[in-house]
């Protein structure tokens, strides 16, 4: 066959064949978000049919993974993500990235809070030395659902991890304190207090002492009002009324050694100080 | 006329050829052993059985095209039977599409072959023949075509070992080009943006032949797909031949 | 001479290595073969008769040069349609049988559909293979394989026939077989080119021959022209005469037994040896004039080149 006629045809070929390319891409066609992972199973075995490469495949799809999540056309396209992120987790457990980023995505994007602290949990199960992974777990259930008490759990749990930063404590504290659990609010930072590495840690720790002394006197001192009101009818006029009626023993005052103030009207107590403005 | 001559002797020496049906007969376990899983699934079934099924004959065919597709040309001449042939009165290029009809053909009896067990299988679970699955099963009939004209092509100057090598890459790559699709989106624009959508428009996509998903999920398709697709298959596959002749008919046989 | 086939100025050199080094193989060869006769192609192994035979048959693309056959270009359909070939250790389709195998040959040149079927047959018959028609050729021994490769070199009756070593790995009886149906073909009008070794069978049957060395014609033209007819020296095998005696007549004495064989180199001492022998009481078992054979020519073309 003559040499000219050959290119020729090659050359039109190719040109109708790239032509139809991009003709077909314009073209929608329905997809079943992931189709092609679904398959692919999840499992302990999973890792041995992978003939070592687990740790590459994992990257891979992990790298497929983020493509797929930022893809903003693909409608319907969460239906997976648990999926898909344990199967990156069974591959490769200690590829930390992908944990963070999948319990992000299922914040941000799915908005499924509880899938992220899965993946989170999971992460630390295979990871017992990542405190971020709790730490995370805690922020976000601290901002975004304002489930204090979760929150309080996972602080604790990285706090036991060593190497978890200092102002985890503190962070437990509050939490504590949000939950009104005063007592282990007021252990905690009573050694926060104690072992302050300086003196803006000391001073925060007071404050919070503070905070925390106030609340549970003033917790104490209302109870008292309502047991007073209950056997005399009526608010007392002032606080030492109820030293006198012996319904408490000593008035209770702040960590600076203020008394606290009362409104007999509405029969609150409230601190004498703002804890950070003292 | 002398196309066929050779069409035929090529089938006629591929039908023997004890690797296609081997590949048959591992083809026919899978869709087995998809019954198999489709008793551990709770709900539908048959669609398992589909996937399982489709992704089969897909597979299986495209290494049905590439193992005896990378032996055509390279058999013929490692054997050197080609001489006795190319001293007849016959062209280069009459020999290659001969050698390339044949093939088609004899994969294409395969082809029917395991979609014949995978309809009966499937009517077992349904009860109805799913004709709808064989719209499927022709577009993967076009994909081969496609793949076969890759292997030959190789098969004219590489040992088959390479050959598959690079015909396997060819089918990968087809079928992952949509995530250089991805990437260009998020791309600068600039000539570097250009010149990666050029090489993306000229990479095979494969996936123009893939109605799996939609047949199996009865999802609806677009009619005009079905034409493009068919000319894009037929004009890749003519490319890759025209660009086979171009290497054979100079080829020196020492 | 009408020049069936016509090769000038032919150059070839293929580039090997992982360095590409450039080696000629054929460095301008030029040859005309003429209608009817029988060529012989020589050479010592590496010489370039195979390469010079794919360049005329079209399987490699010579860099220079041209080749004609009966006046067509080489590459034509219709010169292909004219010639037959038979490869050297021929390998063809071992799943056909021997007459499925012509069959497909026949599909691929003119030849009639309904003529096909008695071709094949008196095919088979000339070549001895009529009880194998249904054999598969994988069953075929050497001998077998180049009896059916001569069968389809020669199915669509080619007017020129190119045979590379049709002659080896066959016994001496095969041998005379394809000798004869080589001569035949000629008897038929038919020109054929052969390449082979065997020196004894070239000077048997072939008119003109060609002697390739080292990508170059050494030597070319009609066989008697090539070979001086004068008597080189004469092979007297005897016995009973004392050795010592025989030595001022010829040269290189050699016992064998009781047998001795002398070479005289001179015409006069022939007389000489045969007196002496008489004289002797011996006997004479053989008396042989030798001439140049083909052997010395192609051993001497060798050295030079």
């Amino acid at each position: 066959m003559k040499k000219k006629f050959v290119v020729v045809v090659l050359i039109l070929s190719l040109g109708t064949f790239m032509g139809l390319k991009i003709k077909v891409d314009r073209i929608k066609r329905e997809k079943i978000p992931g189709a092609s992972i679904i398959y692919i199973p999840s499992g302990k075995y999973l890792k041995y049919t992978t003939f070592g490469y687990s740790s590459l495949l994992a990257d891979l799809i992990y790298l497929w993974a983020i493509q797929y999540y930022t893809t903003y056309t693909v409608v319907n396209r969460f239906e997976h993500l648990d999926h898909i992120f344990s199967v990156i987790s069974e591959l490769d457990p200690h590829y930390l990235d992908p944990y963070e980023i999948g319990a992000m995505i299922a914040i941000y994007e799915a908005r499924d809070i509880n899938l992220a602290y899965k993946i989170l949990d999971r992460g630390l199960e295979k990871n017992p030395d990542q405190w971020i992974f709790p730490f995370q777990a805690a922020h976000y259930a601290q901002m975004i659902s304002r489930d204090y008490a979760l929150a309080r759990e996972y602080y604790k749990k990285t706090m036991e991890i060593e190497g978890a930063p200092t102002i985890t404590k503190r962070l437990y504290a509050s939490a504590a304190y949000k939950i009104a659990d005063y007592q282990t609010a007021w252990d905690t930072w009573l050694d926060v207090f104690n072992n302050a590495e300086d003196e803006r840690v000391k001073k925060i720790a007071d404050n919070h002492l503070y905070q925390v002394k106030s609340a549970m006197d003033i917790q104490a001192i209302h109870e008292t009002i309502e047991k007073y009101k209950q056997r005399y009818g009526r608010n007392p006029a002032n606080l030492s009324q109820l030293v006198r009626s012996g319904i408490l023993n000593i008035l209770p005052q702040d960590r600076d050694g203020k008394d606290y103030l009362y409104d007999p009207q509405k029969g609150e107590v409230k601190a004498a100080s703002i804890p950070w403005k003292r | 006329m002398k196309i066929r001559v050779i069409a035929s002797n090529t089938f006629k020496e591929a039908i023997r050829d004890r690797i296609l049906y081997l590949l048959l007969f591992f083809a026919a376990v899978c869709i087995a052993f998809s019954r198999l899983l489709a008793l551990l699934t709770v709900g539908d079934r048959v669609k398992i059985i589909k996937d399982v099924g489709l992704g089969s004959l897909s597979l299986f065919g495209a290494l049905m095209a590439i193992l005896m597709g990378t032996g055509l040309v390279y058999k013929e001449i490692d054997k050197k039977t080609v001489y006795t042939i190319l001293s007849k009165p016959i062209h280069r290029y009459q020999f290659l599409l001969g050698k390339y009809l044949g093939l088609i053909l004899t994969l294409f009896i395969m082809l029917l072959l395991m979609s014949f067990i995978f309809l009966a299988l499937v009517f077992f679970h349904s009860f109805t023949i799913e004709w709808k699955l064989l719209i499927a099963v022709v577009y993967i009939f076009i994909e081969i075509c496609l793949i076969t004209a890759v292997a030959l092509l190789f098969s004219c100057f590489s040992t088959p070992i390479l050959s598959s090598i690079f015909s396997l890459s060819f089918y990968l790559i087809g079928h992952t080009s949509w995530g250089l699709e991805n990437s260009i989106n998020k791309m600068n624009s600039g000539i570097g943006k250009i010149l990666i959508q050029i090489l993306y428009t000229f990479l095979p996509d494969l996936e123009n032949f893939n109605f799996k998903t939609e047949v199996v999920h009865n999802l609806p398709i677009p009619s005009e797909i079905f034409l493009y697709s068919f000319i894009y298959g037929t004009f890749y596959s003519v490319f890759l031949l025209a660009l086979a002749m171009l290497v054979f008919r100079k080829k020196d046989f020492t | 001479m009408n020049a069936v086939l016509k090769i000038s100025d032919l150059h070839k050199s293929f580039k090997s290595g992982f360095i590409p080094r450039k080696k000629e193989i054929l460095r301008g060869i030029s040859l005309d073969v003429g209608e009817g006769e029988i060529f012989g192609y020589l050479g010592p192994n590496g010489a370039g008769k195979t390469t010079t035979l794919k360049c005329i048959l079209g399987l490699i693309f010579p860099d220079k040069g041209n080749i004609e056959i009966f006046g067509l270009p080489h590459l034509s359909l219709e010169a292909k349609e004219q010639i037959g070939y038979l490869p050297e250790n021929p390998y063809f389709y071992d799943y056909l049988t021997a007459s499925e195998f012509l069959h497909f040959c026949c599909q691929l040149t003119l030849i009639a559909k309904k003529e096909r079927k008695k071709k094949i047959e008196a095919l088979l018959r000339l070549v001895g293979l009529e009880s194998s028609t249904h054999l598969q050729l994988r069953k075929f021994s050497r001998g077998m394989l180049q009896r059916i490769g001569l069968a389809q070199a020669l199915i669509h009756e080619p007017s020129l026939v190119f045979l590379d070593e049709p002659l080896g790995g066959l016994d001496p009886l095969g041998r005379k077989e394809i000798r004869d149906i080589i001569v035949r073909l000629k008897e038929e009008g038919k020109t054929v080119f052969l390449c082979s070794h065997i020196l004894q069978d070239i000077e048997m049957i072939c008119d003109r021959v060609a002697i390739i060395v080292n990508g170059e014609i050494s030597s070319q033209g009609k066989l008697k022209d090539l070979i001086a007819e004068e008597i080189l020296f004469t092979e007297i095998v005897l016995s009973g005469v004392d050795d010592q005696k025989l030595r001022r007549l010829g040269d290189a004495v050699f016992a064998h037994g009781e047998k001795i064989l002398l070479k005289v180199y001179q015409e006069e001492k022939i007389d000489q040896v045969l007196r002496l022998v008489q004289s002797e009481k011996g006997t004479i078992h053989s008396l042989i004039p030798r001439t140049e054979t083909l052997e010395d020519l192609f051993v001497d073309m060798v050295k030079k080149g």
